[in-house]
């Protein structure tokens, strides 16, 4: 791994960042943007060297463009994932392990605190401070091969959060996970979890297949959103109610409208106003929250603003090369590096996997279990195959996409087995040249050359 | 002993896709299905003939399916979608309706490309995960309910009550014809193989109903009448039990590695095999009858089951394993198939004592001689544990 200097924000643009408003917090607290600076400038960089790491193949590294300050904000939520997560649950908020790419509302709204498979990684390799970006790979690639030990080789990185929790490595409360049609693993890796030592209660919220004008299908399902909610709440003590759920469900929408409005902006613009690192991770906001959507509402309003501001007046992110190729990307989990794609000539202007939960709201009225249920139904990406590409063939019209890659991850069957057909009717749908790719260095930055050639290959291509 | 109706069940095996042939001339239509919870009774009984769909074994097909789809996916459906690319199957060419249910979900992807890249008319039936809950059970009689409808609407005609309760006799009567094969091909003495009842299984999901059901009395008719006691000196043998992904037909790859090497398979709880004959017992002749009965017989691996000390598919592998007195668990799993794989090392830890050999494979035949050292030594470990146990 070649050495280069870390990555670090300029003091030039301390002064401009720290006239901006912080951030507010669920618990009703505030961190200024003096705070935040600080943080990101000393205490960081100390305590995570590895996310600085400015070498090309680190996947999670910061934006170069470091006058989107709303990006350092971004930056900052995920540094302090792991401090908010361990406060939280020092003060008995469950936490529970879910799926990605679904609504969130229900557990937010139940008090208890919903991490990701890829949130539990990140979790887990922070509890270790210090680490540089291949030590910090190593313990996390530790952690997935002890679950691959355990389990099969066959399985994806998902397996590296069920070790993780096994492995007592972080601590989870609940394992209850919507299942979708989005992931092969999660279901029977939950299932693991009845033949360990830890005791840790386990529940499944299903998602049925076909199930377009099928009203038992959105009954089913909010039955089990009640069981499930019933469970968190037994956990965190707190009292639910319709209005409670209504509550989260409002913010949580408030969320989805912001960052669908950012992409519509994004898209409408001359130039891209940001490279994909911020486009991607500002957007993404709306699909995880990180851990507090307050915080993440929050920092929505405050990139639109930006946003906005760079669209007004033309700017273009840095670091987005000249007459970029604009690729759309799909597929679960996994997505090309932005950083290698920017040097190839090409931006990156939409994901149908964050994008599908954004743009379906929940409905504010009614009953609010099966007004979920209805959304999380509704959602494009878990769609029958042929109409979800046609969903997404809309999406790179929209974005003035010139190309779509479809990647997925080794071990995942349920993105795999569609690459091809997606690829198929989004070009016949959007007339532009598509692609799919398998990787399986996800969590690494070593050997991904195979990949990177062929994103660089497509992208020359285009 | 050569059974003389085994001759008869072949013939009319291949007699067959003529048959269907001249049926759909004469107006019917053929459905084609796969996967574990495919009521097949509501099929017959709404006068379509039922025809179980897809082989395995077959690594220039896998190759063939792999084009529309992933090295990702299991290679039975990469078989599977195949075998609809070449169409050159005797009864994929003759299907008038593809109908497969969602107990894997890997299956459920089949029938979304066969649809899409084949032009097939396919139908889905949603299988809940949750199967073992209220709501489970709700929703699962509700897709039961509307796979009925679709299926009266292809089929021109009402689902009648009399005709479903005659389905669910005949369907009740295969099912407990398999079940004294397994008795007979578990015996010491056995009349006929495994593999022998295998093949009348496989034969069965393509002949019409009736003649199977009359092919199989007679069959056990003819083994009744020829059981002979047995005699001299019994060889020390190692009876292995199938347990893991399915092993459909054309699929022989370990079969044949364990007979070559003396193993002798006496039972298996494959989902293409004997549980797919078990605890179905249809009380209430309406599509919910139908749904409850298939929803709580035998659950599929596929199916996420979270508690393991009520797991009914574990209570069941023991009770087999029991049953046929195996004195060892093959447990084959397909390469991804994750359902089966990720419970390779859970399943051996229930058997606690039982020995245990996992077999993780593919259709292609790189891996023939890996298999064959472990499962050597497998049944030489068998065997060598026995002889010490008769010596002692």
């Amino acid at each position: 791994m070649a050495i280069t200097a870390p990555f670090s924000y300029p003091e030039s643009i301390k002064e401009k960042f720290i006239a901006t408003p912080g951030l507010k917090f669920k618990d009703g607290s505030t961190v200024s943007s003096a705070e935040i600076w600080e943080f990101m400038t000393k205490e960081a960089p100390r305590r995570f060297p590895y996310a600085f790491d400015a070498g090309a193949n680190n996947m999670g590294r910061f934006s170069d463009d470091v006058n989107f300050l709303s990006g350092i904000k971004r930056g900052y939520l995920t540094l302090t994932l792991k401090d908010r997560i361990m406060k939280e649950h020092a003060a008995g908020t469950p936490t529970v392990l879910v799926q990605g790419g679904q609504a969130m509302d229900a557990y937010y709204a139940a008090g208890g605190l919903p991490v990701r498979p890829g949130l539990v990684m990140q979790w887990a390799r922070n509890m270790e401070e210090g680490l540089s970006l291949r030590q910090s790979e190593t313990l996390g690639l530790n952690i997935l091969e002890s679950g691959r030990r355990k389990i099969s080789i066959d399985a994806c990185n998902q397996i590296a959060a069920h070790a993780a929790i096994d492995n007592k490595v972080v601590p989870i409360d609940l394992i209850a996970p919507f299942l979708c049609l989005r992931c092969s693993d999660m279901s029977f890796l939950v299932e693991t979890h009845r033949n360990r030592e830890h005791d840790i209660p386990r529940y499944l919220v299903d998602y049925p297949v076909d199930h377009e004008n099928k009203p038992w299908a959105a009954e089913y399902i909010a039955t089990e959103l009640r069981e499930l909610i019933s469970k968190i709440a037994a956990l965190s003590g707190r009292i639910i109610t319709d209005e409670v759920i209504f509550d989260e469900i409002k913010l949580e929408n408030r969320g989805r409208r912001i960052a669908t409005e950012i992409a519509d902006l994004w898209w409408g613009a001359e130039n891209p106003p940001t490279n994909s690192t911020d486009f991607f991770g500002i957007a993404f906001l709306a699909n995880d929250f990180v851990g507090d959507p307050v915080a993440a509402v929050d920092l929505l309003e405050q990139s639109k603003l930006e946003i906005e501001e760079r669209v007004r007046n033309n700017v273009k992110g840095f670091g987005v090369p000249d007459n970029a190729k604009r690729l759309y990307i799909c597929g679960s989990c996994v997505g090309p590096n932005a950083h290698h794609a920017q040097t190839a000539g090409a931006i990156f202007v939409g994901r149908d996997d964050s994008w599908s939960c954004i743009s379906v709201p929940v409905e504010e009225e009614g009953d609010p279990y099966l007004n979920i249920a209805k959304s999380m139904l509704a959602y494009p990406y878990e769609q029958r195959t042929e109409k979800r590409a046609e969903w997404t063939a809309e999406q790179v019209k929209r974005s003035r996409a010139d190309g779509v890659i479809f990647m997925y991850q080794w071990g995942c069957n349920y993105q795999s087995g569609v690459a091809r057909m997606i690829s198929d009717i989004v070009k016949e749908k959007a007339g532009v040249v598509t692609t799919f790719v398998e990787v399986g260095e996800l969590g690494r930055s070593e050997a991904t050359e195979q990949s990177t050639n062929r994103v660089e290959a497509f992208i020359e291509m285009v | 002993m050569g059974l003389k109706t085994l001759d008869k069940i072949t013939a009319a095996l291949e007699n067959r896709p003529a048959e269907l042939e001249q049926l759909r001339k004469q107006g019917k239509k053929v459905v084609g299905w796969l996967a574990y919870n495919i009521p097949e009774e509501i099929i017959y009984a709404l006068g379509l003939i039922p025809i179980r769909i897809g082989q395995g074994g077959d690594g220039r097909l896998v190759e063939v399916g792999a084009r529309h789809i992933s090295t990702k996916n299991c290679v039975f459906v990469r078989q599977v979608l195949g075998q609809f690319a070449e169409k050159t199957d005797p009864y994929i060419k003759q299907l008038d309706l593809v109908a497969i249910d969602a107990t894997c979900i890997q299956l459920y992807r089949l029938e979304e490309l066969i649809n899409f890249y084949f032009d097939y008319n396919t139908i889905v039936l949603g299988v809940p995960r949750n199967f073992a809950t209220t709501e489970g059970h709700e929703y699962f009689r509700k897709e039961v309910e509307f796979f009925t409808k679709k299926l009266e609407l292809f089929a021109g005609a009402n689902l009648e009550q009399s005709r479903l309760e005659e389905a669910i006799k005949i369907y009740d009567n295969i099912r407990e014809a398999i079940k004294t094969l397994y008795r007979y091909q578990g015996l010491d003495n056995a009349p006929l193989s495994w593999r022998q009842v295998s093949s009348v299984i496989n034969a069965g999901y393509n002949l019409d109903r009736l003649t199977y059901l009359e092919l199989l009395q007679e069959l056990i008719q003819e083994i009744e009448k020829n059981l002979s006691e047995v005699t001299g000196v019994r060889e020390i043998e190692a009876r292995i039990f199938l347990s893991g992904s399915l092993i459909p037909p054309g699929d022989t790859k370990l079969i044949d590695i364990i007979e070559q090497l003396g193993g002798r398979i006496v039972g298996d709880d494959l989902w293409s095999g004997f549980n797919f004959f078990l605890n179905l017992k249809i009380t209430e002749p309406t599509p919910y009858g139908v749904a409850d009965a298939y929803l709580d017989r035998v659950p599929h691996g596929s199916l996420p089951y979270l508690d393991l000390a009520s797991d009914g598919r574990l209570a069941n592998l023991k009770h087999q394993i029991k049953e046929f007195n195996a004195d060892g668990v093959v447990y084959h799993t397909l390469r991804y198939c994750d359902a089966f794989t990720f419970k390779a090392g859970e399943t051996k830890d229930v058997l606690g004592n039982v020995p245990f050999l996992e077999i993780h494979t593919e259709y292609s035949g790189s891996d023939i001689e890996a298999i064959r050292t472990r499962v050597e030594a497998f049944i030489e470990m068998i065997k060598s544990k026995k002889e010490i146990a008769e010596l002692v």
